[in-house]
Order: structure tokens, then sequence, then C-alpha cells
């Protein structure tokens, strides 16, 4: 579950001029073959990113790909794709030297992937899943949210998705047969704009995302209320390939993001993301979701 | 001057021409205002539409790959974010509807939720044009467009407009309008009412000398109410103020006249007694020599002074009508039944001239309130022109008769009848207006003034055996009214 950055086009959350920033800065949209990458230490770093929520998007890349230059002593390229499918695959492949990506991904790839560092919010490297209604709605449970229109985040989104889809599943539903209608919307900041908007009676949201868009832009979630918190999960990581986990850059990207809340230009990015710092977690903090994913795929 | 009256034509000209510039002006505000207020509003409708038509072509560009995959989530977001973007068009609501009328997403989703058909009502009177459906009452402005890929409708967008801002600025502009035509009818109407009563005021002054003026001698325009030589109406009042001062002369002329004509008949008349009284003068001194002679015959005597006695009668009647006619009017005298009576020794002389026979008939008894010497000048006047008029050997009359409220007398003769100009001139002339040369009609208007004064009046009956006049003079006016 990425908190990265807008997608090439209309991103809800990152204007027209902040990708023309971005793209102007030089990202990779593509990679050269692995090997011949490996072999090139002045090289950029690529890392890549997922749909975020935050509406200063331009000065959380900025900051970011300031304190991480720094930090890694080399350029760094941001790499923003609309979908997390887009990611995972420029992961999977090589293209990237790291991405954040969520926690479904993850342990999908679990084989191929191995953490660079996970995000501690509010003290834990862990979040939850909420099931978000309007104001309006007066559903206690997600019983009572039965055929109406629900909005997910992204097929591959562990708190957009996967949580609501494994909820239904334990009781042997899919959501496109348990709710009267499902659609994408590929940003969490976009799930809450349609069950604001009543484009959806309910949706699948990041927990993290909706508290933080309730702090700072309070009239976003307004007429949004929760009707169920799902339990803590891991919180969506920055990942590596296996082979590319030894390589001295992207080591260097783990003690950069480990070492965040050490530096002042960290401490700006924490502060942006509203995170708390990067810590080193095994995978094993993902088995929750790996179970869900499981149970998800039973159902068929 | 400015009485009202319901007659239009008889308004003063000061009312009528504000009148005629407040309906001008209505006349010309009315079009004004509806030529203003259609082209405002084909040009709103028509920057509405190049408006509508952008919106419409913009939102249909993007949102057809939606379109296809019935895209919930993007249709939306495009319709949300073109909201913002087109914020100046004002747009309540856009629904995107797939081939079968149901709507994908709305821009408004709690009214018009995803999957349901929209009300037939909503789309009613609706093409799928882009054409723009306005109601003005409502302040709205629908339309529907198709959304098409290779000529295929893939689905449709409506959109609903604000447009009470533009139908209130009409309203505003109509206001406006209306005020200022208001204004500046008000502003031209008194500007027309003082511009026209100053122009007119020399016309009022025009007017009010000549309603003065219209019984006797015309009033003359003093000189401080000339103005410029040079204006129009400062040349119009001088040529007034000439054409016065010729009519009173004329007036005077007249009146020195007709005192000439006047001792011009005592002349005559003064001949004729001579004759009168020369005629019997033989006889009488026949008669005196015969007594001289033969006065101690009784016979002689008897016939000579019964002679005498009848010649004398005869110059008696002359003198005493003589004197009554030549006695100046300085008082004002009741007319009696000799007044009449003794104008036939006045005539005798003219009637024997042409060998004439009078028909008098004289039926006066008690005195009337009426100017003696007036009536008998003109009556004289009348008889002396019958007999002028009449052949040789013809018959002249004289009816004089009174009831109680006037007297009336009637002059014939059996001549070949009076001209038209002098006879419509006696009817209904005025003593101001009539011929007056010397000899030919000055009797006419002396009677004329006669009837003027008097309040009389004259009727011509004109015949193959000749010609009567008759007039009429009422007593009332004359009971206490001079005549010259």
């Amino acid at each position: 579950m990425p908190y990265g950055f807008a997608p090439f086009s209309p991103p809800p959350l990152l204007s027209r001029r902040a990708i023309l920033g971005i793209f102007g800065s030089g990202f990779a949209t593509f990679a050269a073959p692995q090997n011949a990458r490996a072999q090139d230490a002045s090289r950029d770093i690529t890392l890549g990113l997922t749909p975020v929520f935050l509406n200063n998007d331009l000065e959380l890349l900025a900051a970011l790909k300031t304190y991480l230059e720094l930090s890694v002593g080399q350029p760094v390229k941001l790499v923003l794709r609309r979908t997390y499918e887009e990611i995972t695959s420029l992961l999977v492949s090589g293209q990237l030297d790291a991405a954040w990506i969520c926690g479904y991904p993850f342990v999908a790839f679990r084989n191929q992937l191995e953490l660079v560092a996970v995000p501690v919010w509010r003290g834990k490297p862990l979040y939850q899943s909420y099931i978000i209604a309007g104001t309006g709605n007066a559903a206690a449970s997600i019983a009572e949210l039965r055929g109406g229109a629900h909005a997910f985040s992204d097929p591959n989104s562990n708190s957009g998705y996967l949580v609501t889809a494994a909820l239904l599943a334990e009781q042997g539903a899919r959501p496109e047969g348990f709710f009267g209608r499902v659609f994408f919307t590929y940003g969490h900041r976009n799930v809450v704009r349609a069950v604001a908007s009543g484009l959806a009676d309910s949706g699948s949201v990041d927990g993290y995302v909706w508290e933080v868009m309730t702090a700072v832009e309070p009239a976003m979630t307004a007429n949004t209320r929760v009707v169920r918190k799902s339990e803590w999960l891991g919180f969506p990581p920055i990942a590596t390939t296996r082979t590319a986990m030894a390589r001295g850059e992207v080591q260097a990207l783990r003690r950069g993001f480990v070492r965040m809340a050490e530096s002042a230009e960290g401490q700006r990015v924490l502060k942006l993301l509203h995170l708390d710092g990067f810590a080193e977690e095994p995978p094993a903090l993902f088995d929750a979701i790996s179970a869900k994913a499981d149970l998800v795929k039973r159902l068929g | 001057m400015t009485r009202f009256t319901l007659r239009a034509s008889e308004w003063p000209i000061a009312i009528k021409v504000p009148l005629l510039v407040m309906l001008l002006m209505l006349a010309i505000s009315f079009v004004i205002t509806n030529t203003v207020l259609t082209r405002l509003a084909q040009t709103q409708e028509r920057h509405l539409q190049t408006l509508s038509r952008a919106y419409l072509d913009g939102l249909g560009g993007t949102l057809l790959p939606h379109i296809l995959r019935e895209d919930v989530w993007e249709v939306f977001d495009t319709l949300d974010r073109a909201r913002s973007v087109y914020a100046g068009l004002n747009a309540v609501t856009t629904i995107v509807l797939n081939p079968a009328k149901r709507v994908i997403a709305a821009s408004d989703p709690k009214a018009f939720p995803t999957g349901q058909a929209v009300t037939p009502d909503l789309l009613a009177g609706l093409g799928v044009d882009g054409r723009l459906l306005i109601d003005e009452d409502k302040g709205t402005a629908r339309m529907l467009d198709a959304v098409r890929l290779q000529g295929q409708a893939v689905g449709s967008v409506y959109t609903e407009l604000d447009v009470s801002a533009l139908m209130a600025e009409r309203r505003s502009v109509l206001w406006q309008l209306i005020a200022t035509n208001a204004l500046l009818t008000l502003f031209l109407m008194a500007a027309g009412t003082w511009a026209v009563r100053r122009m007119l005021r020399p016309v009022r002054t025009l007017g009010s000398v000549l309603d003065r003026g219209s019984d006797g001698p015309v009033e003359i325009i003093p000189d401080a109410q000339l103005g410029s030589a040079t204006s129009e109406f400062g040349r119009l009042f001088r040529r007034y103020n000439a054409m016065a001062r010729a009519a009173n002369e004329r007036l005077h002329l007249a009146e020195s006249l007709a005192e000439k004509e006047r001792l011009a008949s005592l002349g005559r008349l003064a001949s004729g007694m001579a004759h009168e009284i020369n005629n019997p003068l033989g006889g009488l001194f026949n008669a005196l020599d015969a007594v001289k002679r033969y006065g101690d015959r009784e016979s002689v005597r008897e016939s000579s002074v019964r002679l005498l006695e009848r010649g004398l009668n005869g110059i008696r009647d002359v003198v005493r009508a003589t004197l009554m006619t030549y006695r100046q009017p300085d008082e004002p005298r009741s007319l009696k039944r000799d007044d009449i009576e003794d104008l036939q020794y006045l005539v005798q002389p003219a009637l024997r001239q042409k060998d004439l026979t009078i028909d008098w008939r004289n039926d006066l008894g008690s005195d009337l309130p009426l100017p003696a010497a007036a009536v008998r000048d003109t009556v004289l006047n009348l008889l002396l022109n019958a007999c002028a008029v009449s052949p040789e050997g013809g018959l002249v009359s004289l009816t004089a008769d009174a009831d109680a409220h006037s007297f009336e007398i009637s002059v014939g003769d059996c001549g070949p009848g009076m001209p038209d100009a002098y006879r419509a001139f006696l009817e209904n002339g005025s003593a101001a207006s009539g011929p007056m040369k010397s000899g030919a009609g000055l009797g006419l208007w002396m009677v004329r003034r006669l009837l003027d004064a008097s309040g009389g009046s004259a009727n011509i009956e004109a015949g193959p055996a000749g010609t009567t006049i008759r007039l009429t003079l009422p007593f009332e006016r004359e009971a206490s009214r001079h005549v010259a």
C-alpha cells in the first residue's frame, strides 16, 4: 500500500504542473537490462512510487528526492505509475532498484522480493483498512452495506481491496456479488471522493490515508464515516528484488530510509508523510495479509 | 386658450407636441428595447451555445474511452474535474448516459444514481444534437449530445446549465432601458412643452390682438412686443401692424366716404326738393296773380285759395321731410311712423324722373326703440337704389311692419337683380370688409353697418320680376345702443 506519487494522467492527487516537473527532471520510464545497470555505479538509482494521497505532492517528491540523494550520494529518480500492477511489474522485472509497494503485491511475489524498509506510523509498522460510508448512511456493519455501490481503490491494494474481499470470502461471498456494483478508483483519495459525493454507498480505504486526510483536509472526509476498521496489518513496505538486495546502492537506499529521522531533511520528509520513520522488519509482518490473499484465492 | 376638450383636434399645440413626443418616444423605446433585448438574447444564446458546445466536445473526447468501458469512476472523475475547469458555464447537472439511456455517472450521483434510467421528463424536448433548450421561467438551459465513435453513438451527455444570471441580466437591461427611456421621454416632453410654449408666445400675442380687434378698429401690436426685426415673428408682426394700419385707414376712409355720400344724397335731395317746391310755385304765383286781378270774384278767390293751400301743403311736407333728414342724430330718438312716411316725399323726384309707381305700405303704429336717423338713412338709400335700378315705368314697393321684438322693412324693385357679391356682402358680410368704392355699393355698405351695429339681418329675394331686400332689426340691442 504505497503512498507514493501520482500516476500519469490526471492524477487525483498530483497537479499537471507536478507531473511536468517530475518528467522534466528526467524519470526513467524504461530500464536498461539489470546486469548492465549493476555494472554502472554512476547511474541513477530508480525508486518506484504508487498513487499518493497528499496534496503537496510536488513538495514531498522534491523533499524525498533531495533527502535520498544526500543520503545515498548518488542521483535518485522517482518513477510514478497509475496502478500498483504497473509498478509491481517494473520492480519484479528488475527495471526498478526498489519500489514503495503494497503488502498484497509483496506477499504475491514473496519469493522474488525482499523488504528494504517498512514505514512506522504512530509507533508501529502497522496500519488498518477502513470500510467507509456516507454520513447519511446509518450502516453499523458491512452486512448492512449489501446491495449498494462500493468503491475499491486498486485490485492489487491490500487495504483498498484485499481486506474487504477476504472479509466477504469468510462468508463465502465475492464483492461483485455482495455489493450491487463495484468499481475501482485507483487511489485511496478517490475512494473517499466517490463515497463523499454519493457515487458509491461505501468504499474500502487505507486507514492511514483516511486519518491523515481527516487531519490535513477535514472537508474531504467530512461526508464520510468509518463503518468498520480491520485488524492491524503490515504497513505498505519498500521492497526490492532478491537479486538486487545485495547491491550497494540498494543497501545505501535502505540505510537512507532507516536513518531518515536522523537528519533535518529526513525529518521534513517524515513530517510531510505524517510518519514516525522507517524500520527494518521481518517478512513475517505480512503473514496476515498473505493469509487473506490465500483465502480470497481459494474462493476463486 | 388652454381650455381642455375631448376632441384631440382642438387641443392646444402646446399639449399636442409633448404628447406627440411621448408617443414617438414610446414607439422608439419599444422598438429599441425590443431590438436590444432580442440582440442580447441572441448574443447570450450564441455564447452559451458556443461555450456549452466546447464543454460537451471537451467532455466527450475525454469521456469516450470511459464510456466505452462504462468506467463509473473515471466518468465521474472527469465530470467532477470539469466542474472547476468550466466553472463559468454554471453547469448544475451533467449526466453521462449509456445507449440505453441509463446513468453511467452524474455530477450529482445522489440525484442520479449510477445504473438508473433517467425520467423521460428530464430529456423532454431534447434532440441528441447538442442544441440548447432554454427555459426562461426556470432559468435553465438543457442539452443532450451524443458521444460518437466511428459514427456510432456509444453514449450521450446531458447537461443542465444555470442561466438565471443571464436572465437576470436581460431583466436588468430591460429595466434599465425602461428607466432610461422614461426619463428621456419625460425630459423631452418637458423640453417640448417649454420650447413650444416659448415658440408660440408670438402666436398668442397675435391671436389676442386679433380677438380684440374683431369688432371695430384693428389693434396695433405695441413696439415692446415686436421683437427683433429679423426674426420670423418680428417680420410677421411688422407686416401685421402695417396691414392693421391700412385696415384702420380703410375703415376711416369708408366712414368719410359714407359721410360724403350722405351729403351727396342730401344734395340730390335738396335739388329734388327745390324742384318739388318750384313746381307748385308757378301755380301759387298764378293763383296769387288771379287773386290780385280777380280777387273780387268769389269763385276765383275760392279756387285760388284752395290752390294756394294745396301748393303750400305740398311745400310744407317737403320741407318737413327735409328737416327730419337733415337733423343731426346727436340724440338718438325713437323711430316714428312718420320717419318712414316722410320718405315718400323724398323719393318723389326720383320716381317722377323715371315715371315709376310706388306701392307704399307703412303699417307702423307706436314708436319703436330704434335709431330713427340711421334707419331713415338706410331706408332712403334702399329706396333711391330701387329707383335707380328699376326701368322706366316700373314699380317700386315698400313694406314696413313691426311686431313685439323687431322692425321689418322690405324694399322691392323691378330691376335686373343684384350682383352676387353685393348680395353675399349684405346677407353675410361685415362692414369692415365690404365694397367701398363711391357710387358702387357704398349705400350697401351703410346698410350693412346698420345691421352690424343693431344685430339685424338682411334677406334678399331675387326673382325674374325684380329684387326684394328685407331688413329685420331687433329691438333689444337697439334699446340701449347708440348708432352713429
